[in-house]
């Protein structure tokens, strides 16, 4: 039968590779063409992402077997080869990867006409297509060695992407800081995977196995601290998040989507993939370190993103809040499984791993939107904006439903993952006796916090950019997005209301993961109800519906209808003008600024801020009636000012001195050689 | 079957030595052309051990080496840097950065070096006594040779002593040498090598007037 052919995952998947591989190939060849560059390129990106997704969901919901290894190429050695396999893990996030780059892709067929004329747009396609294709790769790769050559390259086409409007001196700055930060990761992954092989024998990732069981203690603690500063640095985590604010905005915002959603989320894989499935049962700390580090940078990511007025800063602040909510999910998984809290386990590995879809929905979805009104309005500073509901009523609705998603509303998915959080940290305080329980209600308020601030970041994102008066000229010219734009926001936003309403379905799909992972299906526990309602696991655990929600919801729309047919019927209706307290009109001036909302949380953190504010009034006669005023606010951001600035200046220092090894004399070098071998041989006797 | 293989190891033993004592020649010598003469000869002996280690072990393709070597660093090689050292008509005296007793004295104590370090491999000999000892020295005061002078062509001849000395260990080894890809590799390897610092040379005297490589720190950044 073809047609079962054509739905065997393996068949998805290759379809779907050279797809991207085709995508990229058209991109480059059809240079010249812009249009069909964009295209042919752009097209097959997305075709590519529609089949990898179909793949990742056959797979997921048959539970099928891990699919056999395919070499791609012959190995160039017995330890250099070049496996590809997926397994449930892989599909997860092949899932994640394809979802996302569908959404892109058709979004980027309408954003990349933007550059017409102006950028090679067939470079971008084809970037593009190999940042997807190197993504995917990292998520099948079987081996250590071929891992790090797709996580490599997956850095590099990043790293060309975040580039691509080279001639600013922002882009390159970030380029190279991005450039610096991933290479960092990379160092620490290899020498993480070089203690496994030393154990091992090989670099396959079958017999790494639970290779932690065989490690002496103190080599896989290194393993973990290397993995966590590896990996880390790509999910950005705080302390070593700074390339994301940096890199994420100057990208073009189909780039910034895709690294957002996807390319963080590598980072999360390979912490999954090493902690769950390579280091064995976790010693306590390492659970406790990953829920610290979570916790941390989920409240010092929204604190920061509350004070942004970039607007995709502000999104990229998101992102490290969001990636800490997903660590928090994860740590406590480590602690539940050093506790042997298997069924905890799974659930708080759903919760991290389900925000970790649910995030890279909304955040691509946000990106675009923000991509849409950097294409009309030319700028990213929300200042000047403002009113675009108005004139991109689309756009501004999808945007709308990402805010509400990322701020964990019900019944929207955001809202669905964190409740899940919750649930595995609050149920958490009963595992143990020993004080770290207290860690548990405290991750949990801090989640509460970050949701609640993520919430008012998103009323001032969203109401200053879209709602009130347009308070540029740009922001007054804007208009709606072309149709694959929209079309492209539609496809997420279906995402982030169908992850929401029906997260009993999707969470069937987590069985075989968590029984790979940790030897348990747990979703037919997580429902009651026919599925149509999600409970927590424990006889006391909560139970929520989000489909019942909306349906109460629904049915009340029509409650104010009723009461005002019942009581108001007769009441007569006057329209007059805005209230302007007497003055002559209301101007945009008048409004509420971005910096203006923030400044009470501004305030209420300022041993963190350390805000600094200048103003300069310019009057005639009375100080009073002034002329013009220059308002100035900046805050201080502690770990590029504390932490990397003098560890920079240290370096640079450091490598001065060692230049004066370099001579310039033949001799010289000649000997630094020899005494090398000298000193080798006599080592050797 | 035995007597052979005696003399054959007797001859090697022979031509290694004198390989060295070749090599220590070169240490002291003071004329240029003399050195590229004395390369030549101490390449003679290579091409001797290879076809003495071919004729008692009756492998051809070591043969082939010893051909090669013959054509290639006894005759063509030498040739081809006379020709330059005429060419660019320079001063023919090596002016080295230690005087010849120092350097006689440190070789010495690099020969001692090479003698320990070899030991232990002593039994993986098949043929001749302390060839590996030997190929180790030649290496190191290939090496020395190379950073005691300035001039480029003086190097690039070193770089070919320390070669001779890697040749000499892959046959003196392994009964039937390395494979015979790798040694043409590395023979080939050679060849361009000493072409291009052929063509090198030539530059670095039309741009700075001089052969010295030490006037190179002036393109320091």
């Amino acid at each position: 039968m073809p047609s079962d052919i054509i739905l065997q995952p393996a068949t998805l998947l290759t379809l779907s590779l050279c797809g991207y591989v085709g995508g990229a190939v058209a991109g480059l060849l059809f240079a010249r063409h812009a249009k069909l560059a964009n295209l042919l390129s752009f097209s097959a990106a997305a075709l590519s992402g529609v089949s990898g997704l179909f793949a990742a969901l056959v797979f997921l919901a048959s539970a099928a077997a891990p699919l056999r290894q395919i070499e791609l190429v012959p190995p160039l050695n017995p330890f250099v080869q070049f496996t590809a396999r997926l397994d449930a893990l892989g599909a997860f996030f092949l899932a994640i990867v394809s979802l996302i780059g569908f959404g892109l892709s058709v979004y980027s067929l309408g954003y990349a006409k933007g550059f017409l004329g102006r950028k090679n747009i067939g470079v971008l396609g084809a970037f593009f297509n190999m940042l997807l294709l190197a993504t995917t790769l990292v998520f099948l790769a079987d081996n250590a060695f071929f891992f790090l050559i797709t996580w490599e390259i997956m850095a590099l086409t990043a790293y060309c992407l975040v580039s691509f409007e080279h001639e600013r001196d922002e882009t390159r700055k970030a380029g190279v800081l991005y450039f610096v930060m991933s290479h960092i990761g990379t160092g620490c992954l290899i020498l993480g995977f070089l203690l496994l092989f030393q154990t091992s024998g090989s670099y396959g990732f079958d017999t790494f196995h639970s290779i932690g069981g065989q490690m002496s203690a103190s080599r896989r603690n290194a393993a973990f601290l290397l993995f966590l500063v590896g990996f880390g640095t790509k999910a950005g985590i705080v302390p070593l998040h700074i390339w994301l604010p940096a890199a994420h905005p100057v990208a073009p915002s189909n780039v910034s989507a895709l690294m957002s959603g996807v390319l963080i989320k590598t980072g999360i894989y390979g912490m999954t993939r090493t902690f769950f499935e390579f280091l064995g049962t976790p010693p306590n700390w390492w659970g406790v370190t990953v829920l610290t580090i979570g916790t941390i940078s989920a409240v010092l990511g929204v604190l920061y993103a509350l004070m942004e007025h970039d607007l995709k800063r502000l999104l990229a602040y998101h992102s490290i809040e969001n990636i800490g909510i997903i660590l928090m999910g994860l740590g406590a998984a480590l602690m539940f499984l050093h506790t042997g809290h298997g069924l905890l386990a799974s659930l708080a590995l759903i919760a991290g791993l389900y925000h970790t879809i649910n995030h890279a929905a909304f955040k691509a979805l946000l990106f675009l939107g923000a991509g849409a009104v950097l294409h009309t309005t030319h700028t990213r500073n929300m200042e000047e904006m403002g009113g675009l509901a108005k004139r991109m009523p689309t756009t501004s609705f999808f945007f709308l439903i990402g805010a509400v998603a990322i701020s964990a509303l019900p019944p929207l998915n955001g809202f669905v993952s964190e409740w899940l959080t919750y649930q595995s940290l609050l149920q958490g305080f009963g595992t143990t006796e020993s004080l770290i329980r207290l860690m548990f209600p405290l991750g949990g308020a801090m989640l509460a916090l970050t949701s609640a601030l993520a919430a008012a970041c998103f009323v001032k994102a969203f109401g200053i950019t879209f709602l009130a008066q347009p308070r540029s000229h740009h922001a007054r010219q804007a208009h709606e997005a072309a149709p694959t734009m929209l079309i492209g926001q539609a496809i997420l936003t279906a995402a982030c209301v169908f992850l929401g309403l029906f997260p009993t379905v999707f969470l069937k799909l987590f069985d075989p993961l968590t029984e790979q992972l940790i030897g348990q299906q747990i979703s037919s526990q997580l429902t009651v109800v026919n599925g149509l309602v999600l409970s927590g696991i424990a006889p006391n655990g909560g139970t929520v519906s989000t489909l019942g929600i909306s349906l109460i919801a629904l049915c009340l729309v029509p409650l104010p209808l009723v009461l005002w047919l019942l009581f108001a019927r007769g009441s007569k209706t006057r329209i007059g003008a805005t209230w302007d307290c007497g003055l002559k009109s209301l101007t945009p001036q008048m409004e509420y600024t971005a910096t203006g909302f923030s400044k009470p949380i501004r305030m209420i953190f300022k041993t963190l801020f350390r805000p600094r504010r200048e103003v300069q009034r310019e009057y005639d006669f009375s100080p009073h009636f002034a002329r013009t005023i220059r308002f100035e606010a900046h805050v201080e951001e502690i770990f590029e000012t504390r932490i990397y600035r003098p560890m920079r200046i240290g370096i640079l220092r450091l490598s001065r001195r060692i230049r004066a090894l370099q001579a310039g004399s033949i001799q010289a070098y000649l000997i630094y050689i020899f005494v090398t071998l000298l000193l080798l041989l006599l080592f050797a006797l | 079957m035995t007597a052979p293989v005696e003399l054959g190891s007797q001859l090697i033993t022979l031509m290694a030595a004198l390989m060295l004592v070749v090599q220590l020649f070169m240490v002291v010598q003071q004329m240029l052309l003399t050195n590229i003469r004395l390369f030549a000869i101490q390449s003679l002996f290579l091409a001797g051990i290879a076809t003495v280690i071919g004729y008692a072990h009756h492998a051809t393709h070591v043969y082939v080496l010893a051909v090669l070597t013959l054509l290639g660093k006894v005759l063509l090689l030498p040739r081809l840097l006379t020709r330059l050292v005429r060419r660019i008509n320079i001063i023919q005296e090596i002016e080295p950065l230690l005087n010849a007793p120092t350097s006689m004295l440190l070789c010495g104590g690099l020969t001692l070096l090479g003698y320990l370090v070899a030991r232990p491999f002593t039994s993986l000999e098949r043929l001749g006594n302390n060839t590996l000892a030997i190929a180790m020295t030649l290496v190191l005061t290939g090496f020395f040779l190379m950073f005691n002078r300035r001039k480029a062509i003086t190097q690039v001849l070193a770089l070919l002593t320390v070669e001779n000395g890697v040749m000499l260990a892959a046959v003196a080894l392994t009964t039937y040498g390395m494979p015979l890809v790798v040694e043409l590799g590395i023979f080939f390897d050679v060849m361009v090598a000493v072409m291009i610092s052929g063509i090198l040379v030539y530059r670095i005297r039309e741009s700075f007037a001089s052969m010295d490589t030490s006037k190179l720190t002036q393109l320091k950044g």
